[in-house]
Formats: C-alpha cells, sequence, structure tokens
C-alpha cells in the first residue's frame, strides 16, 4: 500500500530473481510491486478508464470469461458460392505472388446498375450481330475514366470534360474493328454520367490530397506522401556523389576488363591446346619417320623439352616446389609422359628449395638480431633504441675520419657492474652482425659498416651491393641444406655446441682477449659475469654464454698495426656459408 | 458525477466548466450533453451529430467511459429532458460550425446515383443510414452488460455515483494527487499543429480529432461470407457514407457501393489469396507477407478496411514504409483473411508492430495470439526484441496482456521448478519481449514483489490453474519451424525512392 511505502533498492534487469510458487512465501511477508503509477497500460490514456477495459483488466485475467463488448458480425444473406465462383487449388508449396490487384483483375471499370439499364436499352436498338457486350462496354468506358483522369486530373475543379478526340489514342488499343462504332455513342453516354456527377470520376474515389489548405482538416484526405526529408544540395555532397559515380564506374569497369581478360585466358588456353596436340602429331610423325628409317630413338621426342625450361626455374619460389610443380604441370595439358623428371627440373628443383631455405635462415637471423644493439659506435652518443641498421653509414665518396683516440673512451665505455648485471636480451652462442636485408638492399644505396673484430682484424661489412651469381653446386647446396632441421622453421636456429668439448677449448683458448679487457683485468673471462663465479657452468648450451664478442666492441682501430682495411667480403644478398662464423664449423 | 480527475477524454466534454439547463428534443445540438439511456442506465453523453428519420429525431451520442464503438443513434425517447443539459462552450461551437460549414458542399457534390441523391442535405443528413440499417448492436450490448449488472453491486466498478474510481484508484495515498492532476493536463486535446506534428514526427497511430472522424460513417459492411458492423470512421470515399451498406471483395478488398458494380468485379477478380509470398503454413492458418510498396492498393484496401475497426489507426500518411503480415484461413474458394499486423520496414523505436487486428468475424477465436506470436517469431528470427508501437486499443492490450502472462508464466514455472533464479533480462530475450513489456506484465500480474530486501517473482495460484485450463483446451499455436522467412533488407534508397 502506498501508506506504507519503504524504499526498495532499484531492481535492475540483469538482477536475478528467486521465482517462487505462491505457496512457497508467506503472503504476509512481502509486498507486491504494484501501483497504478508504473503500469502504463500503452492504451490512449483517455481510454484507459473506459468501463469495460477496466472491468476486465481488474479481474487481471482471472475471471477471462469477462469481455469488451463488440458489435457482432453476422452472416451474409448474398449467394457466397454465387460471387466466389471461382476454385482454389491448394497448392504444395507456399505460394509466391506479385501481382497487383490491378494486375489481377482486367478491366478496371465495373458497370453500374444504371450502365446495365443504358446498355440494355443501347442493345434494343440493334441487331444481335452488332450489340456490344458488358466486358466491351466496361473496356471502352475504362479507357474514358483513365484517359479523362490522365488528361483532366482535375475534372472535378475545372470541369473539363475530356473531348472524344483525344480518346481515341488510347482506344487504338482495343480490338478497333469491334469496338469503334460503338466508341463515340458510348462516348455521349459516358459525357452525361460524368456531367451528372459534377466530372467526378464515376466510381467513388478515395480522397487524396490536393495540396490545398483544407486537406489537413479533412479526415477523408488519406494516404499522404511521407514528406521525404530533402537531403540538402551542398557542394560536398556533390562532390561525395560524383565520387561515389566514379568509383562505380571504375569498379563496373575493372568487372567488365575481368571477364574480357578471362575470355582471353580461355581463348589462349584453347590455342595453347591446340598447337601442343599438333606438335604432339609432329613428333609422333617424326617418331614414325625415325622408326622406319631405322634411326634408333627412346621417347624423348614425344617430349616437349625445351618450353618446359625457361619459364619455371625462376617462377617457382615456394620451398614445397616438387609437388606443386607437378601439379602445376598437368593442367597444361602436357601428357603423362611429363611427369618423368628430367635432369634440368631436379636441378631447379634443388636450387629452389636452397633459396627457399636461405630466405628462411636470412629471417631467422634477422629476427635473431632484431633487439640486437651495437654500440660499436660513439660511446657518449645516446642509445637509440631500437635502431635497425645500427652502425651504418650510407657510402659517400669522402675519406674516412681519422678515428678518435682510443684509451679515454675506452674506459668510459667499458660496461659497469651494474650494466653487466642486467640480463642480456640474447643469449645466444653467435652474433651476427650487418646481416643483409635482401628487401633493403635492393631499394637502398650501399651502405658500409667498420668495425673491428676478433684479432683486432678490421671489418668492412656492406649492405646492399650486389653478389656475382654463384654456380650452383647441386652438393656444395645440399650440404647446407641439411644443416637445420626444416620442421621448426620458426625457431631460432640453435647450434649445438658442448663449451666443454676439448677443440672447441682449445679453440676459445686460442683467442686473444680483447685489449680492452686485459688493460683493465676486469674479467678473467671475456664474457660478461652473468654466472655467478662460484657457480659451475652448466653444459646446457642454451644457457650457456659462448666466448663471444662483448656485446659493446670496440669502434676504435686498436694500436697494432692494421694499416688497411681489409675488405673480408660480406656476400650479398643472400647470406652464404662462409658468413657463419668460424666456431660454428668448428664446433659442429 | 463523472468529477474524478484522472478522467481524460473518455470523460465527454472534459473542456472546462459548462453552462447548464434544460434542453428539449428541438433545442438539443451538437456539442450538448445529455443523459441518455444506456444498457438499463442514464448516462451522460454528448452529442455528436443530428438527424431526421421517418421515425422521428435521431441523436448520434457518444457515451460517457464508453469505447466509440459503442456509439450510436438514439430517439427522442431515450434521452432524459428533465435533467439539466450541459451546453457547448461557445468557442468549441464555433470551430464545430466552422468544420459543418466546410463539409456540407462536400456532400453535396458527391452523389452517385439517384438514389443518392434523394438523401441529399445537410451534414446532419450526410450520416442518415447509421439509423436506418437495422444495427443488430443495442440488443447486444443490452444482453451482454446485464449479467455485469449483476456484478456492479459488489465489484468497485460501480458507474453510478464514482463511476471512474477502480480499486486501484482508491489505493492511491494522498499525496499521489498531484500526479493524476498533471496527468489530467497532459491528456488534454492536443492543437491541431500539435497532432500533425506528431503525426509527422513519430509513428503512424494517433487520434484524428476532426469532429467527422468521431462519427461512423459506414454501417454495414458485406464482406465474403459475413456482414460487418464498422465500429469507427473509415475514409472511404465520401460519397458511401450515404449508403446503407458497402461491399468488399474478400480477396482484393476493393471497395464498391453498387452491387452491381461489385457482382461484375467479383467476374472478374482473380485474386484468391493476399498478393504477396506465403511465409507460413499449417494445417489451420497461412501467412503472407506484403509489401507496402509493391501492392499499394491492397495494402491501402486493408487499411480502409482495418479503420473500421480500429480507432487509433490513423490513414493520415500512405502504405510505403509498411510491411502487412496477413494471416488467412484455407478452404476450396481461397486463403481467406482472418487478421494482419503491419510492421515499419525499419522502426526507429523498436516497434515489430504497428498495427493489429482479427478481423471481427474471427475474434474471440485466439486468432489475435497467433498473430502476436507470429509477430514475436518474426523478431526472434530478426535477433530483436520487439513491442507493439503504442497506442493499444482495449482489445490490443487485453489480448497482449494474455499472450505475455501466459508466456511469462509458462517461462516461469520452469524457473521454479528447477529452482534457478532468473532475470528480467533473461525473460525479454527469450520471448523476444522488451524488458519494459516484461516487467509491465509482471506488475500488472501482481508477480513482482520485495520479500526479505529481496525483489523476487512469485506466480500466483490463480494464474497456473488459469494457464493449465487454457493449455487443456488445446489452443493452437504457430510453428516456427515452419516459418520460411528472411528478414526483408531496405536500403535507405529503396526506402526513399523505390530502388
Ligand atoms: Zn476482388
Amino acid at each position: 500500500m502506498a501508506t506504507r511505502k519503504v524504499r526498495y533498492k532499484k531492481l535492475s534487469v540483469k538482477t536475478p530473481l528467486a521465482v517462487l510458487r505462491e505457496d512457497q512465501i508467506d503472503p504476509t511477508e512481502y509486498e507486491s510491486l504494484t501501483n497504478e503509477a508504473q503500469i502504463a497500460t500503452g492504451v490512449e490514456q483517455a481510454e484507459e478508464n473506459e468501463y469495460h477495459l477496466q472491468a476486465v483488466l481488474q479481474s487481471a485475467g482471472v475471471a477471462a470469461d469477462k469481455e469488451i463488448p463488440v458489435p457482432p458480425p453476422q452472416e451474409s444473406a448474398l449467394n457466397y458460392d454465387e460471387l466466389y465462383a471461382r476454385p482454389f487449388s491448394k497448392t504444395s508449396t507456399y505460394i509466391r505472388f506479385s501481382q497487383t490487384v490491378e494486375e489481377s483483375i482486367g478491366c478496371m471499370y465495373d458497370m453500374t446498375a444504371d450502365d446495365v439499364v443504358f446498355l440494355k436499352s443501347y442493345n434494343q436498338k440493334r441487331h444481335a450481330g452488332a450489340q456490344l457486350s458488358e466486358d466491351d462496354f466496361e473496356r471502352i468506358m475504362d479507357v474514358f475514366e483513365a484517359t479523362s483522369e490522365l488528361k483532366a486530373p482535375y475534372a472535378s475543379i475545372d470541369q473539363t470534360i475530356v473531348p472524344y478526340d483525344e480518346m481515341l489514342q488510347g482506344l487504338q488499343e482495343l480490338d478497333k474493328a469491334k469496338l469503334m462504332p460503338h466508341a463515340k455513342e458510348i462516348y455521349e453516354y459516358w459525357k452525361s454520367r460524368r456531367q451528372a456527377l459534377n466530372n467526378q470520376p464515376l466510381h467513388p474515389t478515395l480522397k487524396f490530397e490536393r495540396h490545398l489548405e483544407s486537406d489537413d482538416a479533412d479526415p477523408y484526405v488519406c494516404f499522404r506522401r511521407r514528406e521525404v526529408r530533402q537531403t540538402r544540395k551542398t557542394r560536398a555532397r556533390d562532390v561525395q556523389s560524383a565520387e561515389k559515380l566514379k568509383r562505380l564506374r571504375k569498379e563496373l569497369e575493372e568487372g567488365r576488363q575481368l571477364v574480357l581478360a578471362a575470355h582471353n585466358r580461355e581463348v589462349l588456353k584453347a590455342e595453347m591446346l591446340k598447337a601442343d596436340r599438333a606438335i604432339f602429331e609432329l613428333r609422333a610423325q617424326l617418331k614414325e619417320h625415325k622408326i622406319r628409317l631405322g634411326i634408333k630413338t627412346d621417347d624423348e621426342d614425344l617430349i616437349n623439352q625445351k618450353r618446359r625450361k625457361a619459364p619455371e626455374a625462376p617462377a617457382v619460389q615456394r620451398p614445397p616446389a616438387p609437388a606443386q610443380l607437378r601439379i602445376a604441370v598437368r593442367p597444361d595439358g602436357r601428357s603423362a609422359e611429363a611427369d618423368l623428371s628430367l635432369l634440368s627440373d631436379r636441378l631447379a628443383e634443388k636450387e629452389n628449395e636452397l633459396r627457399a631455405d636461405i630466405e628462411k635462415k636470412v629471417q631467422s637471423h634477422n629476427e635473431w638480431n632484431r633487439d640486437h644493439l651495437d654500440l660499436t659506435r660513439g660511446p657518449l652518443s645516446p642509445v637509440q633504441w631500437p635502431r635497425r641498421s645500427a652502425g651504418f653509414r650510407p657510402a659517400k665518396t669522402q675519406y674516412l675520419i681519422t678515428p678518435p683516440a682510443s684509451v679515454s673512451s675506452v674506459s668510459l665505455d667499458e660496461p659497469t657492474p651494474m650494466e653487466l648485471d642486467k640480463p642480456h636480451p640474447l643469449q645466444s652462442v653467435f652474433k651476427f652482425r650487418g646481416v643483409a636485408r635482401d628487401e633493403q638492399s635492393r631499394e637502398n644505396p650501399p651502405l658500409y659498416r667498420r668495425r673491428i673484430g676478433r684479432l683486432n682484424r678490421l671489418w668492412i661489412d656492406r649492405r646492399g651491393l650486389a653478389s656475382p651469381p654463384r654456380d650452383v653446386d647441386a652438393e656444395v647446396l645440399d650440404r647446407w641444406k641439411y644443416d637445420q632441421s626444416s620442421d621448426d622453421e620458426d625457431d631460432r636456429p640453435m647450434y649445438e655446441v658442448d663449451p666443454f668439448d676439448t677443440n672447441a677449448l682449445r679453440f676459445r683458448a686460442s683467442i686473444p682477449l680483447p685489449p680492452w679487457m686485459t688493460n683493465r683485468g676486469a674479467t678473467p673471462h671475456a664474457r660478461p659475469p652473468l654466472p655467478p663465479p662460484q657457480q659451475q657452468p652448466q653444459p646446457h648450451p642454451a644457457t650457456q654464454p659462448q666466448p663471444q664478442p662483448q656485446p659493446q666492441p670496440q669502434p676504435q682501430p686498436q694500436p697494432q698495426p692494421q694499416p688497411q682495411p681489409q675488405p673480408q667480403q660480406q656476400p650479398q644478398p643472400q647470406p652464404q656459408p662462409s658468413q657463419i662464423p668460424p666456431q660454428a664449423q668448428a664446433a659442429a | 458525477m463523472g468529477n474524478n480527475g484522472a478522467n481524460g477524454e473518455a470523460e465527454v466534454g472534459s473542456d472546462g466548466p459548462r453552462q447548464k439547463g434544460r434542453a428539449t428534443p428541438d433545442t438539443l445540438k451538437v456539442g450538448c450533453i445529455a443523459l441518455v439511456l444506456k444498457d438499463g442506465q442514464f448516462r451522460r453523453a454528448e452529442i455528436l451529430s443530428i438527424k431526421e428519420t421517418k421515425s422521428g429525431r435521431q441523436f448520434y451520442c457518444n457515451f460517457d467511459n464508453f469505447n466509440k464503438r459503442l456509439d450510436e443513434w438514439v430517439p427522442i425517447s431515450r434521452i432524459d429532458f428533465d435533467q439539466d443539459v450541459e451546453w457547448p462552450n461557445p468557442e468549441k461551437d464555433k470551430q464545430k460550425d466552422a468544420k459543418s460549414k466546410k463539409t456540407a458542399p462536400v456532400s453535396k457534390k458527391s452523389q452517385p446515383s439517384k438514389k443518392a441523391q434523394k438523401k441529399v442535405g445537410k451534414r446532419e443528413q450526410s450520416v442518415a443510414s447509421e439509423g436506418q440499417t437495422p444495427h443488430p448492436w443495442t440488443e447486444f450490448v443490452e444482453s451482454q452488460t446485464k449479467p455485469d449488472g449483476e456484478d456492479k453491486a459488489n465489484a468497485s466498478l460501480e458507474l453510478g455515483a464514482t463511476p471512474n474510481v477502480g480499486p486501484d484508484e482508491m489505493e492511491l495515498d494522498e499525496d499521489e494527487t498531484p500526479a493524476s492532476a498533471a496527468k489530467k493536463e497532459h491528456t488534454q486535446p492536443f492543437s491541431r499543429e500539435q497532432e500533425i506534428e506528431k503525426l509527422r514526427t513519430s509513428g503512424s497511430m494517433t487520434q484524428n480529432p476532426a469532429e467527422i472522424a468521431r462519427i461512423r460513417n459506414i454501417s454495414k459492411v458485406e464482406f465474403g461470407r459475413y456482414v460487418l458492423f464498422p465500429w469507427y470512421f473509415s475514409p472511404y470515399p465520401e460519397a458511401f457514407s450515404q449508403e446503407d451498406c458497402i461491399y468488399i471483395c474478400e480477396f482484393c478488398l476493393s471497395y464498391y457501393a453498387d452491387l452491381t458494380s461489385f457482382k461484375r468485379h467479383r467476374m472478374k477478380c482473380t485474386l484468391l489469396h493476399p498478393p504477396g509470398n506465403e511465409i507460413y503454413r499449417d494445417d489451420f492458418v497461412s501467412f503472407f507477407e506484403i509489401d507496402g510498396r509493391r501492392q499499394r492498393t491492397w495494402c491501402r484496401n486493408l487499411c480502409l478496411l482495418s479503420k473500421m475497426f480500429l480507432d487509433h489507426k490513423t490513414l493520415y500518411y500512405d502504405v510505403d514504409p509498411f510491411l502487412f503480415y496477413v494471416m488467412t484461413s484455407r478452404d476450396e474458394k481461397g486463403s481467406h483473411i482472418i487478421g494482419y499486423f503491419s510492421k515499419e520496414k525499419e522502426s526507429a523505436d523498436g516497434y515489430n508492430v504497428a498495427c493489429i487486428l482479427t478481423l471481427p468475424q474471427y475474434q474471440r477465436k485466439g486468432y489475435g495470439r497467433l498473430l502476436i506470436q507470429f509477430s514475436y517469431e518474426l523478431s526472434k528470427i530478426e535477433g530483436k526484441l520487439g513491442s507493439p508501437e503504442k497506442p493499444l486499443s482495449d482489445l490490443g492490450l487485453l489480448s497482449y496482456r494474455q499472450y505475455w502472462s501466459e508466456n511469462i508464466i509458462d517461462l516461469l514455472l520452469g524457473y521454479s521448478e528447477r529452482e534457478e533464479k532468473c532475470t528480467i533480462e533473461g525473460i525479454a530475450s527469450h520471448l523476444a519481449m522488451t524488458t519494459q513489456d516484461v516487467e509491465h506484465t509482471l506488475q500488472a500480474l501482481k508477480m513482482q514483489v520485495y520479500h526479505k530486501g529481496e525483489h523476487k517473482i512469485v506466480i500466483p495460484e490463480k494464474l497456473v490453474q488459469q494457464r493449465e485450463k487454457s493449455r487443456a483446451k488445446q489452443r493452437r499455436v504457430i510453428d516456427p519451424s515452419r516459418i520460411q522467412w528472411k528478414p526483408p533488407v531496405f536500403t535507405a534508397a529503396s526506402r526513399t525512392w523505390g530502388w
């Protein structure tokens, strides 16, 4: 009850509600959340209180026998079967239908009782052969009415009666020979009917809007056109529309071109098939001749050899070439003999495989080096992170500047214990630097980087230089192919190295420590003190840091005699086996 | 009497205080409010029109708190001239005069036949046929409402002294009265400008305030196997209002005042079902989908027909933006229209029904529920929550309430058996109903309760029993698997230009 109103918690539509039967809950304990204000019935407010509606609503669906009284319909006294004579046969499928009412009726003029009287007297004056049927009468009247509506839409206002001459055009479409003799006389009758009705249509019509002021107040005016909100014409909109049309035009044109191209392709294919067949037949002839002439020959003669070499070698780039190649061959219309592999094919395949593998390696190397920071240059320069081609500079015709004095900068550059404590992002055995990227080297000018390598060798890394093509030796290529397992291609290459292998130990021992290390005497080993000294290094290759160049190698040339740069060929564009540092080979 | 505040327009002549005084049959004029005998009682009634018949003067009366479909022509003998009559306010009177003047010449102009010419005259006579046609209505109402009369003694619906105060309103607290006063202000009749504006900006339905539209203009309709007695005004050709009876083709819904024309039409008309695609069929009914734009004539005809039974439908605008879903029953003569609902091709307010009607000859047979269910099945296919456009008619409200409550109760009984909790949102999405409609139903059935600091739902036993009873009646339902329908897509251009 409204008097003891409690403030309820707000009910959200997402609140889970317990659902109880009436007998599961004590009626004195709860309160119905029903008050009139909350129930909007959706009925026009003025009618909400209507007696009969309230009577039913009060019962809240309990007394279902309460109903709102309505005037009851009755059975018609007309003869239904006569009026609705057409039979309806049920279709087995759902009906689909789009004919309009007009199309379903045909002639829209229906004779009135007055018309029947007129036609009867009209026909009485005529002999049987010249009489006008009801259907034809309606057809003629229909033309008059339709023409009148078309030519004098405001006939009832301006009292225009369309003259007979103007009706002729519409009558042309009827069965002239049969109807024209009647037309004039029927016109006079039609005219008299129209005049009797204030020149209104003979069939009562709905009142549509006439854009008069009285329209709005007139309840008989119905089915107005809904005002379409005019999109305002602006320059921007015009441009927009023009753009849309242009695009549409372009897309349609593209579609057309596509169809044309497809057609051309098929025509060419057909020609090619024809040519292939001709060639094959000629070859067969040749073979026959050869046999007849006693020249020894094998099936090679039947195979179209030359054509196949050329397109395939450069075209295929993907690794799983063999299967694809063969499948690709068949639709070309070649005979089954084409499946016989040729040496040149094999070689091409191998080369493709190798290329693919190399590509993969390059990628994985790039990946591996992605976050590698080469702080070779500019010891005081701020860390630029991440910088892709660190240390590389575009080649310019310019003499190298004399490098600055080294010693002082060395001390500055020495990693502090703090820095060294930081886990190095890459804990890999090998470091590749200056691996060229294909795509870059092609678009970019050649780049050079100078660095000091092991044994104080000066390295010039070049990037963006094309290397001369090499002769592919299948054996040599194969060797590298199996250096890496191809099933986990995405993984970084992991080279199994046993750091305690005697050879490896010996090799490492032969590497002189960089001078900046020996100068300071910081660590006995040439590696960051990541594994604490007391901890015994585990023979796990992944976690075992190898003797590797420090992440911050010295950019400065050392006092050792190194007069001229040793141009070490870095093969471009693909990394070649020689790029893999000697450690790898030693360990392998 | 009739002094309750929250009364609105249902109470006749609610536009302020009126002058009172005695009247005679000759001085009683349009706009007066008199006491008129209806269902064995004298009720306040507004005189909307006056006409002369062979049997004497007749008055078209709209009764206080009765739906307009109960309006009727009454002879002098049913009016109590011993009581004061409320005279129309001068201003309102002027408006009315203006309107009568405007319409009178029009009806003079439209004289379709000699037969009609005899009836030509003042505006009052343009509705002359109403009383001359034997109308089964008065007797029916009397027989219908007599049992109710007995109820009135114990029900609080007694209309004698406080006709409008239902039990709910009596529960209202004192401090809620301002609210109902505000409500009254709110329900003041719209101005014409507001009305037009409302029509332009909002949905398709509202009341048509024009006086002519308050008076039933068609008295009798031959439609298929039935004779229908219209309830409300419908803008058929003006000349039709002078006819005793009009004829409507059951299949193309074309209308004729002349029986000969109608018969001629029937010989030519080839339609045997609504002119659209069948999208549902079971042993009992079929549904057809009809595009208002493609089938403009048919849909206009359907609207004219349905307007005779829908008060708040307006035919102000054309049918193009609507789809019509027509339910039919099949026999060897064709697919006969039972009812339909219309639906906006794109509803900004999320309505899934604009107008809904079961034709009178099929009412009270459970067809309305099938129509409503079908509208929700379509919403389910669309993946939308739907609600009917407001205002609902009284009959529409009752049908919807019944559908909503039965479906919600079925759902809740399942929850209660499984001892699961449910949310209003869950019910709504399961039934494709809006959450407002769910809450509305729960509250109307007094099922939403507050118990020990928690919101809960209680299913009243009475409703459970009633549901079991109605289930035992084996009501027909729509089988969703038989619907062959994809939501039609209309581009902005096609809605605007019909591309
Ligand atoms: Zn028809």
